[in-house]
C-alpha cells in the first residue's frame, strides 16, 4: 500500500480506525481495498483530509462508505473536522488490494 | 509512489423511491404469472398462440422481466455510465404507464379481446418505453464516460420499442387487418425482436458488467463484448430482413448462426470472469446467475432443431414451439431474475435504512436483510418446476405440468416473501 501521509502516528491511528470501515458488498475494509490514497492531519487548524476512492464511480454504496469513513475519523479524533475528498484518478483496481485483503478474500 | 489528484465529483445515485416500486410490481407479476401457468396448465400445450399462452407469456415479458430490468436499469445506470440518471420524474412515468398498462393488455389476451384493453394496454406500453428511452438516451448523452454496456442498454431498449410497435400493429391488425398476413405469421418477427434485441442484448450488457463486479474478478474484455454486439445485431436485422423479405427459411441458419457465436462468446466470457475472481467463494445467488448463463443455451438448441425441421419438413412441431418459449421466459430469463435480484435489492434497502447510520458501527451486511434459507428452498422448487414442466410439455402429462405449475407457484410464493421482508426491513446494530 502507498498511502500518502504527513503524520505517522496520527495517520497509522486513522488508518487502523478506517479499518472498522466495511465495503457492505465485498466484506473487506476500506484500507485493505486500497480504497485509501492520502492521510493529512493539519494540527493548526485541526482538520484531517483524507483522499480516498471507490470500486467504481457512482458506486450505488459510495456515499455510505465515504459518510461511514468520515464519521469513523471523527469519533476517533474529537475536535478534528475530518474531510473525505473523492478521486478517480488513479482509478481503483484489483492489484490495490492489499496482502491481507487478498487472503481474506481468498478465504471466503 | 503514485500521484492522486482529487475531484469534487460526489456519487450520487438514484433514489430508492424510483426503483423499489418496480420490484414490488415485477414480483407481483411473477406471483400472477405463476398461478395463471397453473390455471392453464392444460391448455397452455395447445398452442403457442392460445390465448393462456399469450397472456402468460406477456405477463412473464413485461410484468415480470421488463418491469424488473427497467428498475434495475434506472439503479444502474449511473454505474454503467458513471453518471447521473436524468430524470426520476420520466422514471416515475414511465412506471405508472407500464403498470397500468401489463394488466389491461394481458387482460385482453386472456379473454382474446383485442378491443380497447388490448389496444390502450399497448399503446400505455409503448408510452412508458419511450419515457424510458428519453431518460436513458439524455442520461447518457450527459455524461463523459459512454462503455459498450451503456451501449449494449440502449441499442436493447430501441429493440424493445421496435417489439413494443410490432406488437402494437399486431394487436391492431385484428380488426384492421392493414398487414400483408395475418398478425399470427407476424407473430415471430415480434417475439424474436423482443427476445434477442431486449432481452438478450440487455442481460449480456448487464450481466458483463455485473458478473465480474459480483465476482470481483479481474477479467475485463470490452473487444469481446463489441463482437458480441456485433453478432447479435448483424443477426437480429439479418433475421428482420429474411422474415420480410424472402421465405427461404434455409437463410434462418445464418441470423441464428451469428446469435449462437454470440452466446458461446459470452458464456467464455463469464467463465474467464469466474476463473479470474479474487473472492473464491461464489454465494447461492451468483450461483443462480451463473446457472441462468449456461441456460441460455437451452434456446438455441432448441430453435435449432425448430428451424432444421421446417427446412426438412416444412411443419412447426407446436410442442418444440411451446417448450423454447417456456424455456426462454421460466428458464433463462427468470434464472437471472431470482439471482440478481437478492445481489441489488438488498443494496438498494441497505442504502435506504443505513445511509443515514454510516459510521455508526454493527449494521448487517446487505446479504443478511433477506433470509438465505428461503432463497435456497426457492433455488431448489425453481429448478424442480422448470424441470418437471419442460418434461410435462413433451411427455404431454397434464399432472406432471400441474405438480411443475405448483412448485413454480411455490418458487413465486417464496421469491416474494424474500422481496418483501427486504422491503419492510427495519434498522437493527448488532
Amino acid at each position: 500500500m502507498n498511502i500518502i501521509n504527513n503524520s505517522n502516528i496520527k495517520s497509522t491511528v486513522a488508518l487502523a480506525v478506517l479499518q472498522n470501515v466495511v465495503d457492505p458488498e465485498i466484506g473487506l475494509n476500506v484500507v485493505d481495498l486500497g480504497l485509501i490514497y492520502q492521510i493529512d492531519f493539519d494540527e493548526i487548524g485541526k482538520k484531517i483530509f483524507c483522499m480516498m476512492t471507490l470500486t467504481t464511480q457512482f458506486c450505488p454504496m459510495g456515499e455510505s462508505v465515504t459518510d461511514a469513513a468520515k464519521a469513523t475519523l471523527k469519533s476517533a479524533f474529537p475536535g478534528y473536522d475530518p474531510t473525505i475528498e473523492l478521486t478517480f484518478n488513479p482509478s481503483w483496481n484489483h492489484e490495490m488490494i492489499s496482502k491481507e485483503g487478498r487472503e481474506f478474500l481468498n478465504e471466503r | 509512489m503514485f500521484t492522486v489528484t482529487g475531484n469534487t465529483e460526489t456519487s450520487t445515485t438514484t433514489s430508492y423511491r424510483v426503483v423499489l416500486p418496480f420490484y414490488l410490481y415485477a414480483a407481483v407479476a411473477f406471483f400472477v404469472a405463476t398461478i395463471l401457468l397453473l390455471l392453464s396448465a392444460t391448455s397452455i400445450t395447445e398452442h403457442y398462440f392460445h390465448p393462456h399462452a399469450l397472456a402468460i407469456t406477456h405477463i412473464m415479458a413485461l410484468g415480470w422481466g421488463t418491469m424488473i430490468i427497467l428498475g434495475a436499469g434506472h439503479q444502474l445506470v449511473p454505474v454503467l455510465i458513471e453518471g447521473k440518471l436524468y430524470s426520476n420524474k420520466l422514471a416515475y412515468t414511465s412506471f405508472v404507464l407500464a403498470a397500468i398498462g401489463i394488466p389491461l393488455l394481458v387482460y385482453g389476451f386472456y379473454l382474446f379481446n383485442m378491443g380497447w384493453p388490448a389496444k390502450w394496454g399497448g399503446r400505455l406500453i409503448f408510452l412508458a418505453i419511450i419515457a424510458y428511452l428519453i431518460n436513458l438516451a439524455v442520461s447518457i448523452t450527459k455524461s463523459r464516460h459512454r462503455n459498450v454496456h451503456a451501449i449494449f442498454v440502449l441499442t436493447a431498449t430501441i429493440w424493445l420499442l421496435a417489439t413494443a410497435t410490432v406488437g402494437l400493429m399486431l394487436v391492431y391488425n385484428f380488426n384492421y387487418h392493414f398487414m400483408p398476413a395475418s398478425s399470427v405469421e407476424f407473430l415471430p418477427l415480434h417475439a424474436h425482436v423482443g427476445i434477442i434485441g431486449w432481452f438478450l442484448l440487455l442481460i449480456i450488457g448487464v450481466g458483463s458488467r455485473l458478473i465480474p463486479m459480483f465476482l470481483i474478478s479481474k477479467y475485463n474484455n470490452p473487444r469481446r463484448l463489441w463482437s458480441i454486439y456485433a453478432l447479435i445485431n448483424g443477426g437480429l436485422l439479418a433475421f428482420v430482413f429474411i422474415f420480410l423479405y424472402t421465405s427461404s427459411r434455409s437463410l434462418l441458419l445464418f441470423p441464428l448462426s451469428f446469435v449462437a457465436i454470440a452466446i458461446v462468446l459470452f458464456g467464455n466470457y463469464c467463465y474467464k470472469s469466474y476463473q479470474q475472481r479474487i473472492r473464491k467463494k461464489v454465494d447461492e445467488q451468483m450461483k443462480v446467475s451463473l446457472l441462468s448463463v449456461l441456460m441460455m443455451l437451452l434456446p438455441v438448441i432448441f430453435v435449432i432443431v425448430i428451424v432444421a425441421l421446417l427446412i426438412m419438413s416444412s411443419a412447426e412441431n407446436i410442442q418444440l414451439v411451446i417448450a423454447y418459449g417456456f424455456i426462454i421466459f421460466f428458464g433463462w430469463v427468470t434464472a437471472i431474475i431470482l439471482g440478481m435480484t437478492f445481489k441489488t435489492l438488498p443494496f438498494i434497502v441497505w442504502n435506504k435504512v443505513y445511509h443515514q447510520l454510516a459510521g455508526r458501527g454493527g449494521s448487517p451486511n446487505p446479504k443478511d436483510l433477506f433470509n438465505n434459507r428461503i432463497f435456497q428452498c426457492m433455488a431448489i422448487s425453481y429448478i424442480l418446476g422448470f424441470i418437471l414442466f419442460t418434461a410435462g410439455i413433451f411427455l404431454g402429462y397434464e399432472y406432471v405440468r400441474q405438480v411443475a405449475a405448483a412448485l413454480l407457484v411455490c418458487t413465486s410464493l417464496l421469491y416474494n416473501v424474500n422481496v418483501i421482508k427486504l422491503l419492510m426491513h427495519k434498522p437493527v446494530f448488532v
